[in-house]
């Protein structure tokens, strides 16, 4: 789990917010270049390929993380900000973050001292329209550094806890991206009769154009998306969540191909692989969503890693279910790539 | 003072769990000056200067932060926490945390996704807060946590922007940095200094140090709330940054001896000493403790600018540090001989 735990901690202290995915895909591209022939699309797409033959087989997690943006710089030197991706702002006050400029630059969200804020307000969360970060840099240096676009992340250190459980910002979906790259290292020296093609897809928390049109381009028979899905925790209905630790969530939805959703659970019981199931009565809100009709459309599951903490800089999820996940994944390529059509 | 500031920041010490800041400092101040440390952990420093004062000048700076106590660990391992310290529950929201010396965790809270849409702008009441450390049973958890183990934010020292500093426990570990610089360099006139515990939960430790020392003089050294930010103006920014130390006329605990506070200006002005007037009646501090300590002492505060504070990301401004800590040795020098 060492090996998992070092692969996850550097993915996720790649940059990566979506529409600018240059580090992390830098980074994807040099690790699945261990592995297979790799390219990039137009929109930043990383795309792996290895031709065994056979039955065309995609494995997507995407890469992107949520942040925020720059919108203006304040005459005081403060920066006005907007979402670029889903962010959770009950946990954005007096938290750091990086403002992605000419160089890595520190801020923090203000939080509003108590003496200012009414009674009423005071369980109340600030708008990100309201919000301007501190950088604490008067306006003509902070415009040597910092312009509108620029992207912002919340940073939050790396930690491991108890057992396998870690936690850092951006796990949400570099654990899938963890998975895939450990499903390569267990499919290195086997002989598949497939042709495998793995997509690590750009801008997943804004449009999902990466998987769409990635998805399009690629065209294979069967796929499998790999992202995060909520885990139990207190306050939270055990209806709603898988459990973190308990092994990969393998997803049912209308949305997904039944087939190959069952076919991962009997591969899963019969070689003893960690899983829960994942039952949904509509789309996955993933890229499964995508992949599943993009072009002539793919027979999609998906598979999921539990994680606590969902779109904040402190996402925790279990090293044993990435490497369930892996093992899942690999199975099923080793088992799926015998013939096509089986 | 820079380097000390950044080891006191990096110190746990939640209030009543001031040991490792008071170790570091006596190993700072030993063979400096004079010092003991009373029942309830505060630190008293006694500085002999070149002359003898002609008045008992107490300098008090606390060494405790706000944090969190461990009260109950539930049956799925998950820590229910009471504050320590006036904590806004808005900073703890996904936050990292230390429990104890290496138990990392972070607060736990339901994804976005699974709120009603008025739940999203909400912030959660405080009893429904936990800390997840990875454990998955009560006997895991309890391996590694016991019930009343206290927890501080995980939060480094950085400098940043035009000369900040980020760091959690600025409020008032950059109190300590200034006492404990003045400790090292040689006084004019002998000085006692008290590192205060407890601050946060009341004032309790001022208290007993100012019953031990029994001052004529007292001057706190403290961060206050600078509010600076955008969107909030005039008197409601209660100081700035960069502007210097702030002076309390008063607070909610004190209010102020109006002869001492003027004469804090008259020494900044005369010593060319950037100074501002704390523009509101908020917070309180070791001040309201002291002043009314034995048969009543005259005490001034002086704090450096602080935005943020009691959160993980406390900011000043170096500057205004340097200020505070010349501000303060000219005005117990005036205290001291007058």
């Amino acid at each position: 789990m060492e090996h998992l735990n070092s692969l996850i901690f550097s993915l996720c202290s790649q940059f990566g917010v979506s529409g600018f995915e240059k580090d992390i895909s830098g980074f994807a591209v040099s690790r699945l270049s261990d592995y297979m022939d790799v390219k990039t699309d137009n929109l930043g797409n990383v795309i792996g390929e290895l031709d065994g033959g056979g039955i065309h087989i995609l494995l997507d997690a995407h890469m992107d993380q949520k942040g925020l943006f720059v919108t203006a710089v304040e005459d005081n030197g403060f920066l006005r900000v907007a979402s670029c991706g889903g962010m959770d702002i009950r946990v954005l006050a007096a938290h750091e973050v990086i403002v992605w400029g000419k160089k890595p630059v520190l801020g923090v969200v203000p939080s509003t001292p108590p003496h200012l804020v009414k009674e009423e307000d005071s369980k109340k969360a600030t708008d990100i329209s309201e919000i301007s970060i501190d950088i604490g840099m008067s306006k003509d240096n902070a415009l040597k550094l910092v312009k509108p676009g620029d992207r912002i992340t919340l940073k939050s250190p790396q930690f491991k806890m108890l057992g396998n459980f870690v936690c850092s910002p951006a796990i949400d979906n570099r654990a899938g991206v963890c998975a895939i790259l450990r499903c390569l290292e267990i499919l290195k020296d086997k002989k598949l009769n497939c042709r495998l093609t793995v997509l690590l897809s750009v801008q997943e928390e804004t449009t999902g154009s990466g998987a769409k049109t990635g998805g399009f381009s690629i065209q294979a028979d069967e796929a499998v998306s790999v992202d995060v899905s909520f885990a139990g925790a207190p306050e939270i209905p055990t209806e709603k969540t898988g459990e973190a630790g308990k092994g990969t969530m393998i997803g049912i939805s209308p949305a997904l191909d039944y087939a190959i959703s069952r076919k991962l659970e009997k591969i899963a019981r019969a070689q003893g692989i960690k899983y829960q199931l994942e039952v949904m009565g509509s789309k996955t809100g993933t890229n499964a969503d995508h992949i599943q009709n993009a072009g002539k459309g793919a027979k999609t599951a998906l598979l999921s890693i539990p994680i606590r903490n969902m779109h904040t800089a402190c996402e925790v999820i279990s090293l044993e279910d990435i490497e369930s996940t892996a093992q899942l994944m690999a199975a099923y390529i080793l088992e799926r790539g015998v013939k096509r059509d089986a | 003072m820079l380097e000390e500031l950044k080891t006191l920041c990096s110190l746990m010490g939640v209030s009543g769990r001031e040991k490792k800041v008071r170790d570091y400092i006596i190993s700072q101040v030993d063979g400096c000056a004079e010092y003991s440390v009373d029942a309830l952990g505060n630190l008293l420093v006694f500085k002999q200067g070149r002359n003898r004062a002609a008045n008992k000048v107490m300098l008090a700076a606390h060494m405790d932060e706000v944090g969190l106590i461990i009260t109950y660990v539930t049956d799925d391992g998950f820590l229910k926490f009471a504050p320590v310290g006036s904590v806004d529950i808005k900073v703890l929201l996904g936050r990292s945390v230390i429990i104890g010396d290496n138990t990392f965790g972070v607060v736990g809270v339901k994804p976005v996704h699974l709120l009603k849409p008025d739940e999203k702008k909400q912030i959660p009441e405080k009893d429904s807060l936990y800390i997840d450390i990875g454990a998955k049973s009560k006997d895991e958890a309890l391996k590694s946590v016991q019930i009343g183990d206290v927890a501080h934010f995980n939060s480094d020292y950085i400098e940043f922007g035009d000369g900040l500093i980020k760091a959690r426990a600025l409020d008032d570990r950059a109190g300590c940095a200034v006492m404990i610089e003045m400790i090292k360099n040689e006084q004019p006139y002998d000085l006692n200094f008290a590192f205060t515990v407890q601050e946060e939960v009341g004032l309790r430790g001022a208290k007993t140090a100012a019953y031990n020392i029994c001052p004529d003089y007292a001057i706190v050294i403290e961060t206050t709330t600078a509010a600076d930010i955008a969107g909030v103006e005039g008197h409601k920014r209660v100081c700035c940054l960069g502007a210097g130390a702030a002076i309390s006329f008063m607070d909610k605990a004190t209010v102020y001896d109006k002869e001492l506070y003027d004469l804090a200006f008259e020494v900044a002005a005369k010593n060319n000493i950037k100074i501002q007037p704390k523009t509101a009646v908020a917070g309180g501090n070791d001040a309201g403790a002291i002043h009314n300590s034995n048969g009543g002492v005259k005490t001034l505060t002086a704090s450096t600018p602080c935005r943020y504070i009691h959160s993980p990301s406390c900011v000043l401004k170096k500057d205004d540090l340097n200020e505070t800590l010349r501000l303060v040795n000219a005005v117990a020098a005036e205290f001291a001989s007058r």
